[in-house]
């Protein structure tokens, strides 16, 4: 097998063993790449078929260059190496032209295939199908937030648009449609998702492991991406490019059992959705509590600000740890600051966060501006609630 | 036929009563003292990229925030582990090897421009500590890649004090590229054209043609970056009409073919180690030395890859077609060192260990790269730990092994004192196993959903990155194995004689350590570098043995030293 020495007399056995090695090294391949099903996450949608065999094909080939390289590595190290006594140089061999072009040759050949394999995959994954359900996201420093709108033709099981209020009604009879926010991404099996996504502050990318979707968010543009979800469940649903102190966090976590910051939600069925998510969502933004505290609650809850990554707070559970503790802030702020009352102080720690950073915590938390037309837009409407409930927390 | 050039009498031995170390903490315009700058330099900040790599790998052995105590905290730490290891450690290391051995390899006296080479050198030391000095300013804190908003609206002052470290490490780089372009032009001896070039000397033209090209871009990066931070302008800033994506080209346009100004000079090391310690010419010399100039050239046209979730969709198909392309120049390389090593006649010594540990794990690195440039396959994995794997798979497995390599082969050049083999091999074995079980598990961590740069991650992560820590751990000790050796060599090693692994290159062909103008007289180089195993060469080495003196061996390579006549080969 010695390349300088092709044309020896036992010519003939070589080729049997290049043949064996051969075919050593492809099985091997192909057994590698059988492992593959054990290291993915499960497989949420169609997307994710068509990505893992890619995948797989790419590891089988993989796997065999990898056994190709290290096998004759292993090979030469056993078979060449320099034994006591033995002075000499090896052959002097500087190159041979037919092998030299056999691996360039071949590596183009692969390449080539994988381009167009790819090309071929990545086209059809992306690719806009029939009724999708497009779904807009925020990404704010350091949590998603998921936005549904609710039009005339889409109000909730039971609701019939003259028990709504009046400017609610006008609104809905202009075209106009009604949102609500959720800190999940909810669907349901076999519905194409359409996910528009926009950055209040930083890049963010928007990362589903289970469906292989990845898209980043960008400030100043939207962009999308797309995903049909096959398999219901709940799949984690993470930020995969680095924006800040809370990057880790914001993605879903499991506190107690429970599901708790970005999840993606697929039930089985459109009635499982609308009656285990979207009716009663829906009804409680269309019929909000009159009691400004329990609408606080329900407009933290509904992940509409960034809050839970940060603050821990009992009654939401939330368990995040940047900033100050939530539980019991309503009896501490009125003594945090000389001159300002509980609700001032609440009030100011939003609107004007940096003006008053409690002792052993950083400035981090974002500025909400109560004009729409800055970032972290939160109306005084919302503020006046959130505070409300803020301040039912002794 | 070779000839070489007597000595003075009483020139040619120095070393024995050199100036001793104050020499290299002074002024110097000479390549070989400007070179051991560089080197000593790098591996200072080699420590202090490790020690933060260690602090990194002690925060993620559990799943939550508990060693850092923000995670801000964390992400400096990250930011300067990969600045520090890329423009501090690697880069200069490589910078300082080139330096050292391409004037003695062209058999020239100096570089082309010893002050500029001077100069260029004493910039990455003070950007080095104004780089550290972040920390007290707020440390930078977006990452090595630095992306905007985060680095612009966000990131303490740090980040600025990072941004201008970088312009002077740009400025040192670009001024010493072009020095060695100059020198490989000019100063090639007589009787050597480029073919005839060592593929180390080609590997440097190579990486110095990307980095006087490339290089600028980073410039001209930084100082936007600068002026949004601190002029009020709004270039990154897309509230105030500029654009995100902006920096993102602009930064991937030289940092993609960084990456090949970091593993290039790495492919010439392992060309000269291989090719030496298995006693064979070099398998399809032209190969490897046009594969580098097309790695340099295809360099500049797949920096796209690195945006294939923020780039608009159409965009990212041309830069899969060129990362997929690129592959293929590598792929020679790697085929004909496994050509070079094959009916060679392999000497285990710890310079060959790290080459071949080189070659068995750069091609994991490879094959992630070609995964990496599929589109559909990168959008899943791309800013996961399948990345984090894969660039160190490429920048340990690769640039690292080399220099380590590197380390061993010349150390004898540059010290006149062979380091200890039996250290040597300890290093690679630990070195290699630690490796393996550091990186490769990352690759599965990326596959299940680990995003990279994260502090706190999903519980069921934390069996393999407690694997990842304590093989990180067992690796970063590891070096202190090859930093004890260098020390100790340095008084208590084997005198190494001019040539003691009887290498045909020109650096050989003059006393350990060369006299301060390198050789006594016009050396005339050996018409192959690579010409092992013919008549000529061991008539070329013999003469050089009996020029400079046989070197001090340990037993078991003393054999190499006795001329001997060919067995095989039918001259050159």
């Amino acid at each position: 097998m010695n390349l300088g020495n092709l044309n020896s007399n036992n010519r003939s056995m070589s080729l049997v063993w290049i043949i064996a090695a051969g075919l050593a090294i492809v099985l091997g391949g192909l057994l590698i790449a059988s492992f593959t099903p054990s290291i993915f996450p499960a497989q949420g949608s169609s997307q994710s078929l068509q990505v893992d065999t890619l995948f797989r094909f790419m590891l089988a080939i993989g796997g065999m260059i990898f056994l190709l390289v290290n096998g004759v590595l292993l090979y030469s190290v056993i078979r060449f190496r320099h034994r006591k006594g033995d002075n000499s140089d090896g052959p002097p061999i500087h190159g041979n032209t037919t092998l030299e072009f056999t691996w360039t040759v071949i590596p183009a050949i692969i390449v080539l295939i994988l381009t167009v394999y790819s090309y071929t995959v990545y086209n059809s994954i992306l690719a806009p199908v029939p009724n999708e359900m497009d779904i807009n996201v925020t990404a704010q420093r350091f949590a998603w937030t998921f936005t549904y709108s609710i039009t005339k033709d889409t109000l909730p099981e039971g609701v019939t648009l003259d028990q709504l209020p009046a400017d609610t009604q006008a609104a809905l009879n202009a075209g106009k449609s009604i949102t609500f926010n959720s800190p999940q991404l909810h669907t349901w099996v076999n519905q194409p998702m359409h996910v528009l996504l926009n950055s209040e502050d930083v890049n963010h990318a928007f990362w589903v492991p289970g469906m292989r979707v990845k898209q980043d968010v960008l400030p100043g543009r939207t962009t999308d991406t797309r995903f049909t979800p096959i398999e219901d469940g709940v799949y984690r649903i993470e930020c995969a490019e680095l924006c800040g102190t809370g990057h880790g966090g914001m993605a879903g976590s499991v506190v107690d059992g429970v599901l708790q910051g970005s999840w993606l939600v697929v039930h089985s069925s459109e009635a499982d959705y609308m009656s285990q998510f979207y009716d009663p969502q829906a009804k409680a933004v269309l019929f909000p509590p009159t009691d400004p505290a329990v609408l606080g609650k329900q407009i933290l809850a509904s992940g509409a600000y960034p809050c839970p990554t940060c603050h821990t707070l009992g009654a939401l559970n939330w368990t995040g740890t940047i900033g100050p503790h939530l539980d019991g802030v309503g009896t501490r702020a009125a003594t945090r600051v000389a001159g300002q009352t509980a609700e001032q102080y609440i009030t100011n720690s939003i609107r004007n966060p940096a003006a008053f950073i409690v002792p052993g915590f950083t400035n981090d938390m974002p500025q909400f501006h109560d004009s729409a037309d800055q970032t972290n837009y939160m109306p005084d409407s919302d503020l006046q609630a959130i505070v409300a409930f803020l301040l039912t927390q002794k | 036929m070779a000839t070489i050039t007597r000595p003075l009498p009483g020139v040619a031995t120095e070393g024995e009563h050199g100036p001793g170390i104050s020499k290299y903490l002074r002024w110097s315009v000479d390549h070989k003292v400007i070179g051991i700058q560089y080197m000593v330099t790098s591996l200072c900040f080699m420590i202090i990229g490790g020690a933060l790599a260690e602090l990194i790998r002690t925060e993620l052995l559990t799943p939550s925030l508990d060693v850092m105590q923000t995670g801000q905290q964390y992400n400096q730490l990250f930011s300067i582990h990969g600045t520090v290891m890329i423009f501090l450690f690697i880069i200069p290391f490589f910078a300082g090897l080139g330096n050292y051995l391409v004037p003695l390899m062209l058999g020239a006296k100096d570089m082309a421009f010893p002050w500029l080479n001077a100069f260029a050198f004493w910039l990455i030391l003070p950007a080095g500590i104004f780089l550290l000095l972040g920390w007290f300013a707020g440390q930078a804190e977006a990452g090595w890649t630095s992306y905007p908003p985060l680095s612009t609206l966000f990131s303490g002052d740090g980040q600025t004090m990072w941004a201008i470290s970088l312009h002077l490490l740009g400025l040192s780089s670009i001024l010493g590229s072009i020095n060695f372009i100059v020198t490989i032009k000019n100063m090639r001896p007589e009787g050597m054209g480029y073919f005839q070039m060592p593929l180390f000397v080609w590997a440097i033209l190579a990486t110095a043609i990307i980095a006087v090209l490339a290089t600028p871009f980073l410039a001209g990066a930084l100082t936007l970056m600068i002026l949004d931070r601190v002029a009020g302008t709004s270039f990154f800033n897309p509230a105030q009409g500029g654009d995100v994506l902006l920096w993102q080209n602009v930064f991937w346009f030289y940092s993609h073919p960084a990456v090949y100004i970091m593993v290039l000079p790495g492919f010439g090391i392992l060309s000269e180690v291989l090719s030496t310690h298995s006693r064979k010419p070099i398998f399809g010399y032209r190969a490897i030395a046009l594969s580098s100039m097309a790695i340099a050239l295809v360099g500049f046209t797949v920096w796209g890859h690195h945006m294939f979730t923020s780039l608009t969709p159409e965009l990212r198909i041309p830069f899969m077609i060129t990362s997929m392309i690129i592959a293929v120049p590598t792929g020679i390389k790697i085929f004909s060192w496994l050509g070079t090593i094959w009916g060679g006649k392999i000497h285990f010594r710890a310079a060959m260990l790290f080459a071949l540990g080189f070659l068995s794990m750069f091609v994991i690195g490879g094959i992630s790269g070609v995964m990496l440039a599929s589109i559909p396959f990168d959008i899943d994995v791309t800013d996961t730990y399948f990345v984090v794997s894969h660039l160190h798979f490429v920048l340990y497995g690769g640039s690292v092994f080399a220099i380590f390599a590197g380390i061993y082969h010349w150390f004898p050049k540059i010290t006149g004192r062979m380091l200890n083999e039996r250290l040597g091999k300890i290093h690679f074995w630990i070195t290699f196993v630690s490796f393996f079980f550091t990186y490769f598990p990352m690759t599965l961590l990326g596959i299940e959903g680990m995003p990279r740069r994260v502090a706190i991650y999903a519980p069921e992560y934390q069996g393999l990155n407690d694997l990842i820590s304590f093989s990180a751990f067992v690796l970063g000790l590891a070096t202190f194995i090859l930093i004890f050796n260098m020390i100790w060599s340095l008084s208590h090693g084997k005198r190494a004689g001019a040539n003691p692994w009887r290498a045909l290159t020109l650096e050989w062909a003059t006393t350990s350590p060369p006299p301060e103008h390198n050789f006594v007289g016009d050396p005339v180089p050996f018409k192959n570098p690579y010409g092992y195993g013919t008549q000529a060469s061991y008539a070329y080495l013999n003469a050089i043995d009996d020029q400079f003196g046989p070197p001090e061996l340990p037993p078991e390579t003393r054999e190499l030293t006795t001329p001997k006549p060919a067995t095989s080969g039918a001259g050159d």
